[in-house]
């Protein structure tokens, strides 16, 4: 599902691929990374096309056991590709270096090298001109008649002009300069002008291409300057936008503005191709439904743009829709559709596929399993809880261990969390409200849950350390540190989390995230991860191990959060929490989840 | 009492026919046509397809694309890792016109799940592909891929015959079959506890499934499921190297049973 990017590095390979989707074949080439061969797409390319070419019978007719007893010997073959593809890639003959009369030098005089500060945008024009190889034409006109006309193409908005302007510009100037020195004091307030025509200022199309329509400061202040006489004097307004405070709220609505503006210049441009495609897209439809058709990308580009829209709407995060649209699209290119299947219809199942392979992890994590594994081997299971403020680590580490609890395992909650006041009085409670749902006599006498805590400020990698060990003398089967919340950029809190997780090798990471978050998610992860990488001495730093998807409750179908961090980190969602009880604890049912995302 | 309620309803409708213009006679019959077409396409469709399918699952680098291919062709090939499936038609040894389709399925835990839910219905016998070298290490993931398989709703349903081959017996190091089937035994009664006791599913329905392996209260044994199980040893490789034949007479007797 991560078919975007064509081109992959190990060590100090670098490999490029390229997908034949109709055959199913893969060509790979692999080179040294520092060798930057600009003719491997094009050799890619060619082996592709000569490959499909000499082998199609057998891979249309033969089938599978074609594949396994045929002979491709294909290797003179490539060897002749290859070397073509670098004979072409040296066929350009090396630059040769201009002579002194060639160059840009000889054609200044002395006087023009000197800089001064005013003259200085003179000469880039003249600079400019003189671009190009030197010629000596014998359609010199007379230099005023030719000034008009050169100035025209730079009175159009265009910074470029095109080569016959340039060289005839040249001309004049070469001749003018040799035949009259004086004349260049005429030409630079001209050429002052025609700088001044040539820089304008960058005209946007919205409307009128005023400088006083984009200054939105007056709007703002005038706002603002009317807004807290209002607030002081009608309390409606003030009950209506209780926690507002008046400047702030006008910069969102000014961004927003902005935002849209341009939503809406990048769309219309957008319209008219989609329109195009319309007339053309019926009959290709007509056809694609009888035949066998294979898909283009030209096909795809409209369903997976609106499959895109459709994921960000489901609060999937934008940069991973594009990525997994691209992906779809890499992976469909070439197939050749059945019949009766529209192209819709291809699209949604081969997205659906992609999205389904996204959220079943790699290895599943089964905490019971490694819990059980721990205990034989006489040793606490450890479990640390990370995330940003206010997504729920506390209260889910409380279901957790409710839920290690009920299948027989006793649990250290250890207070990590020195920092947020109320953080050690809150596990506290759990832990009295846990054992007076289990109290001691259901379970042989020993206490199921208790609190490890050392109060407030102390250094939470320390606290962590004792909990361990404390565990491992009193015979604990499991740990769950809670730590305290903080937000990706805080890098002193970042580096102590990262010596925490590193000191303290805990058997599992958890990542605690909620469900509502959007975009935001990709970042947290990244930076979360990349914290834990550059802290950790050991040679495989222990990463982000899985995850836990709080608040599921609050969103119905707007599920693509889930996508979003299984995709960054490539791990599983080992929780999903659904509320606020002890029993709200879920594993995740990718089915349904993906069945939720695709919903209309 | 029902002949007597459809006799009157009989009547009207021959009545009826025989009132309309043709033109409602005609669609009518048409209709009766393409339903009478339907039934039988669909009968025959069934009868076709009743699964024939032999499906070749295990881990990653357990030799079956190589099983596959020396099945096959009787050669030997260089392999890797699978990305797609393989199928093709495997004709039984003996003089029986019997075949079997087999299908060899990516071993990759991304890939695995995604092809076994396309192909699980069409099989009519699972061969589970086991590294007898690896398996010391490996024991809890080729549970759990075993154990995904064994409680998967279809297959439950279908019951297919299932083989754990046990390769890369040409190996000295090689785990017997009879040690696999000890440590299968255990670690899937262990699985079945975790599993179940797992936070149930988003919607609702229990991630081990509402199917618990094998009976209640005894420990698990191969012989508590609905299908027939059986260890076999071979070696994809063989035991005199590449030139030499594939060693797993005891696989070919048994899809010979199969098919």
């Amino acid at each position: 599902e991560r078919g975007g990017n064509n081109s992959f590095t190990h060590e100090a390979l670098t490999l490029k691929y390229k997908l034949d989707n109709q055959f199913e074949l893969v060509f790979v080439v692999g080179f040294q990374k520092i060798l930057t061969l600009t003719y491997v797409d094009k050799l890619i390319d060619d082996v592709h096309k000569e490959f499909r070419d000499k082998y199609r019978n057998e891979f249309q007719q033969r089938g599978t056991l074609g594949l396994l007893n045929g002979t491709f010997d294909f290797k003179d073959d490539f060897l002749r590709l290859l070397r073509e593809a670098e004979e072409s890639s040296k066929t350009r003959a090396p630059t040769v270096m201009k002579t002194f009369e060639q160059s840009l030098k000889s054609q200044k005089t002395v006087k023009c090298m000197i800089e001064t500060r005013g003259e200085k945008p003179k000469e880039k024009v003249k600079n400019k001109k003189n671009k190009g190889s030197k010629k000596e034409g014998a359609e010199v006109v007379a230099a005023p008649g030719k000034a008009p006309a050169g100035e025209k193409p730079l009175s159009a908005e265009k910074e470029e002009l095109s080569k016959d302007e340039i060289l005839q510009r040249n001309r004049e100037e070469f001749f003018k300069r040799h035949m009259k020195a004086g004349e260049r004091s005429s030409k630079s307030p001209k050429a002052e002008a025609q700088k001044e025509k040539g820089k304008k200022p960058r005209v946007w199309d919205l409307g009128n291409s005023n400088a006083k329509v984009l200054d939105y400061s007056n709007s703002a202040t005038n706002g603002s300057a009317e807004a807290p006489p209002g607030e002081e004097f009608d309390p409606e307004i003030a009950l209506g936008d209780r926690n507002r405070e008046p400047g702030r709220l006008y910069d969102l609505e000014y961004e927003s503005d902005d935002e849209v503006e341009e939503e809406k210049v990048l769309q219309n441009p957008a319209k008219p191709s989609v329109k195009k495609g319309g007339l053309g897209g019926m009959f290709g439809m007509l056809k694609g439904l009888v035949g066998s058709k294979s898909l283009t990308r030209e096909d795809m580009d409209p369903v997976l743009e609106k499959m895109k829209d459709h994921l960000i709407a489901k609060n999937v995060a934008a940069e991973i829709a594009v990525q997994l649209c691209e992906s779809v699209a890499k992976k469909l290119e070439g197939k050749v559709m059945g019949t009766f299947t529209t192209v819709t219809s291809t699209v949604k199942q081969a997205l659906q596929e992609a999205l389904v392979q996204i959220l079943q992890p790699q290895r599943r994590v089964d905490v019971l399993r490694d819990v059980m594994d721990a205990q034989r081997h006489r040793r606490p299971y450890v479990v640390t809880f990370c995330g940003v403020n206010g997504v729920g680590k506390s209260t889910n580490l409380a279901k957790i261990s409710f839920w290690l609890i009920e299948n027989g395992f006793s649990v250290l909650i250890a207070a990590c969390d020195t920092f947020r006041a109320g953080a050690v009085e809150q596990l506290r409670t759990h832990t009295r409200r846990l054992n007076a749902l289990h109290p001691p006599e259901n379970h042989g006498g020993r206490t199921m849950v208790q609190l490890y805590e050392k109060g407030y400020g102390k250094d939470a990698a320390g606290i962590a350390m004792e909990a361990i060990s404390y565990a491992r003398n009193q015979g604990f089967d499991v740990v769950l540190v809670d730590t305290a919340g903080r937000m990706q950029d805080n890098a002193p809190l970042m580096t102590a989390l990262a010596k925490l997780i590193a000191v303290n090798a805990p058997d599992l990471v958890l990542f605690v995230g909620e469900a509502l978050v959007g975009n935001e998610a990709v970042d947290q992860l990244v930076k979360f991860n990349k914290a834990l990488a550059d802290h950790s001495m050991a040679q495989t730093p222990r990463l982000i191990d899985g995850i836990v998807l709080t608040k599921f409750d609050t969103i119905d179908d707007k599920v693509g959060a889930a996508i979003s961090m299984t995709y960054i980190t490539s791990k599983p969602i080992v929780f999903v929490g659904t509320g606020q009880t002890y029993c709200d604890l879920r594993s995740l049912n990718a089915k349904a989840v993906v069945a939720a995302l695709m919903k209309a | 009492a029902m002949a007597g309620g459809l006799e009157p309803h009989l009547e009207a409708l021959r009545r009826e026919l025989r009132a309309s213009d043709p033109a409602v006679l005609s669609v009518l019959l048409a209709l009766l046509a393409v339903a009478v077409t339907l039934l039988i396409w669909r009968f025959v469709q069934g009868r076709r397809s009743s699964r024939k399918a032999v499906l070749l699952l295990g881990l990653c680098d357990s030799g079956k694309t190589l099983l596959f291919a020396r099945l096959l062709t009787g050669k030997y090939r260089d392999t890797q890792t699978s990305i797609t499936d393989s199928s093709a038609v495997y004709r039984v040894s003996n003089d029986k016109s019997a075949n079997v389709t087999l299908i060899d399925l990516p071993g990759h835990e991304s890939l695995r799940l995604q092809f076994l839910e396309r192909f699980k219905a069409a099989a009519r016998a699972i061969v589970f592909v086991v590294d007898s070298v690896a398996f010391q290490r490996e024991v809890k993931d080729v549970a759990e891929f075993l154990y995904q398989v064994l409680v998967d709703s279809t297959v439950l349903k279908n019951a297919p015959a299932l083989l754990i081959a046990c390769n890369k017996q040409d190996v000295t190091m090689a785990k017997s079959a009879k040690l696999i089937q000890q440590q299968l035994e255990k670690e899937l009664n262990t699985l079945r506890v975790t599993h179940s006791a797992a936070p149930t599913s988003l919607d609702g329905s229990a991630t081990g499934g509402p199917a618990h392996l094998g009976k209640k209260g005894k420990d698990f044994d191969f012989s508590q499921l609905p299908m027939k199980v059986e260890f076999v040893e071979c070696s994809a490789r063989g035991s005199k190297g590449e030139e030499g034949d594939a060693d797993f007479e005891g696989l070919e007797k048994w899809l010979a049973k199969i098919a």
